[in-house]
């Protein structure tokens, strides 16, 4: 995932450094503040461990090597702001010294890997181990799963980079000037690569050093973790009801998602208007004439279509009936349950009495 | 002296040594190879860096500044032939540098640019850079496939784009020790706690990469026999991981205790501090003169 000098052109690495200006100033800030005036070992010897984990390279088939980058694990022992601050420093030592990813590019690479790649994996480890203890199995789990996503959100960036180039910088004949691949052909090629091998390598690292250290060396989980028990019996009883909470999450991700099917091309399969069918392809001279009188049966819809009867501002019509079918089905569900409780507690009055 | 007779090799009489077949754990292997090629560079330019050529004379802040210069030219450059010159430039550099030629340009050319045309080799073909087509291989659902002149382009420039790049970062890595690097990064505003950590995070890499191959060795010794099982392989990278990561620790807290032992009270200090001269500043008007002509030039050729 080093992207080198002259892949990316020099507006995209001003950009890229630009944006990483301000991370790593606030890392500098934060770190100081937190581990006051023994930051500067620890935080060279967390650079130090993130250059030789880079450097073990796994072959891939395809003739290239993957590697784990440790910047999740960083994040889980140092917190993220050290994890940008080393991962940094590493990716610094590897431009200047050995040529691997390149001086320009730094801010790109340092933006994917540095910066993207900690914050995301440990906002998964955070949401994944919300009321466990130090020692509990799903913490060191959590830890490679979110070495796996923040491995993976990190080459989509890189991706995206990559991709970028030839529509944004091409000559007038159409030559690509930097990076030749579109986004369909980076998006995929990084995808495969990090969701299998190096996706692999990363979680086995970053979860195995985890349960490691929770059964050899608990003082140094205790650096990033403070206030956390050290074992499920001392943990205090969870309140609420996670199951109801974990739905809750659910619901509302698919909520937030729901407008993906803008970008959706096409129609659903079956699901086309008589008007819309292909005819000739099933040996028909007309609508059929049950299918013409029933698809009109029912004309007194709100959105038809998802859409207004106007047909104007369709992708606010599409947004607001997925809102205003989330809140119908969801009053539903609470009437029906409402029902059914009802009716529970009725039971066992009737049984007796 | 060694006496001769114990130089010579002789037939035993009976087979001496390990009588069990040796196995190579490839990707074990390649990665020490890997970690001993990284020491052996960094001496190499510990040594590079003390002879009496060019680039060595210059200041470090008036070098690094330079290379950047260059380096956003030749990223702004949009023909070959001007690649290439800037290309033989970074050579001429290089032998006023007194760095030997053969052994800069296989360290430039063996991995990243090689690696670079495998990767931009697919953009030739007419289905991920369509244009016209020089090189026509036939025909696919009707379409004429073949390499294209914007495709073959697309993909010079890349390489040569990559390899003049790396040149540029390699003359200044071996040019350049170490110490006086960092101390030209935080002449330019990077910040105080960065560059502390680079520097100290370049000399521990090479304690860690010590440990590394003395528990690489350890593991090695004591293996009797290879278990051929996943989770094995998954539990020791766990396991070193953790342990080295354990050492890395404490050697830090010891780090710390010396610090402090020796007065360290959170600020770095320089001992030399060095003047530009004459010489630097010719350097860096020169560089920042070519950049723009280059990239002046390269316009005048067309877009």
């Amino acid at each position: 995932m080093h992207i080198p000098d002259g892949y990316l052109s020099p507006a995209t690495c001003a950009v890229t450094g630009a944006a990483m200006v301000p991370v790593i100033g606030a890392a500098c800030a934060r770190v100081k503040r937190v581990v006051k005036d023994r930051h500067a070992p620890l935080l060279a010897l967390g650079a130090a461990y993130s250059f030789l984990v880079m450097m073990f390279n796994i072959p891939i088939p395809d003739g290239t090597t993957a590697h784990a980058v440790g910047a999740v694990l960083i994040a889980v022992l140092l917190g993220p702001w050290a994890a940008v601050v080393c991962v940094s420093v590493a990716l610094a030592i590897q431009a200047l010294f050995f040529g691997d990813g390149g001086v320009l590019a730094l801010g790109a690479n340092a933006l994917n890997m540095a910066f993207v790649m900690p914050f995301v994996g440990y906002g998964v480890y955070r949401l994944l181990t919300r009321n466990t203890s130090l020692t509990s199995r799903r913490r060191a789990l959590a830890a490679g799963i979110g070495g796996y996503v923040g491995l993976n959100v990190a080459a989509l960036c890189a991706a995206i980079e990559f991709g970028l180039q030839p529509t944004l910088f091409h000559s007038a004949n159409g030559t690509p000037l930097y990076a030749p691949f579109h986004l369909a052909q980076t998006i995929p090629a990084m995808a495969l690569a990090h969701l299998t091998i190096a996706g692999a390598a990363e979680l086995i690292l970053t979860a195995g050093v985890v349960a490691y250290l929770q059964r050899a060396n608990l003082p140094l989980l205790r650096i990033n973790h403070p206030g956390v028990v050290d074992t499920d019996q001392e943990l205090a009883p969870a309140r609420g009801r996670p199951a109801l909470r974990w739905a809750l999450i659910g619901i509302a991700t698919m909520i937030v998602l729901s407008p993906l099917g803008l970008l959706a091309p096409g129609g659903a399969y079956g699901e086309d208007a008589p008007v819309d069918l292909n005819l000739h392809k099933y040996g028909l001279s007309a609508i059929p004439s049950g299918l013409q009188h029933y698809n009109g049966f029912w004309k007194h819809t709100l959105l038809p279509d998802y859409g207004f009867t106007s047909g104007e501002h369709a992708s606010l019509a599409y947004v607001l009936s997925a809102v205003l079918g989330a809140l119908v089905v969801g009053a539903a569900i609470f009437l029906l349950i409402g029902v059914v409780r009802a009716v529970a507690r009725r039971r066992p009055d009737v049984q007796t009495g | 002296m060694t006496p001769a007779w114990l130089l010579e090799s002789e037939a035993g009489a009976f087979p001496v040594g390990c009588g069990g077949r040796r196995r190579r754990g490839s990707a074990l292997e390649k990665t020490l190879d890997g970690l001993a090629k990284v020491v052996r560079r960094a001496i190499a330019s510990d040594e590079t860096a003390t002879r009496q050529g060019l680039l060595q004379s210059l200041d470090a802040r008036a070098k690094l500044l330079g290379m950047v210069a260059l380096l956003v030219a030749v990223g702004l450059v949009r023909h070959i032939p001007v690649l290439v010159g800037l290309y033989l430039l970074t050579l001429v550099l290089a032998v006023a540098s007194r760095i030997g030629l053969w052994g800069f340009a296989k360290r430039v050319w063996l991995f990243v640019p090689i690696f670079a045309a495998v990767i931009v080799a697919p953009a030739m073909f007419s289905f991920v850079t369509p244009g016209e087509i020089v090189l026509p291989l036939g025909h696919w659902f009707g379409h004429e496939v073949g390499l294209t002149r914007q495709g073959l382009t697309s993909a010079g420039l890349v390489v040569c784009r990559v390899a003049t790049s790396i040149s540029l970062v390699v003359l200044l890595a071996l040019t350049t020790p170490w110490p006086r690097l960092l101390s030209a990064l935080r002449a330019l505003f990077v910040p105080r706690l960065l560059v502390l950590v680079l520097g100290m995070a370049y000399r521990y890499i090479f304690v860690l990469l010590d440990s590394v191959s003395e528990m690489v060795t350890a593991r090695k010794a004591r293996t009797v026999a290879v278990k051929r099982n996943g989770d094995g392989a998954r539990a020791v990278a766990g396991f070193s991981g953790g342990a080295l990561f354990g050492k890395a620790h404490s050697l830090s807290e010891e780090i710390h205790q010396a610090m402090l032992a020796r007065g360290f009270r959170g600020e770095m200090r320089v001992l030399e501090r060095s003047r530009l001269r004459a010489a630097d500043g010719i350097w860096l008007v020169a560089c920042l003169v070519l950049a723009v002509l280059v990239v002046g030039g390269d316009r005048a050729l067309g877009l």
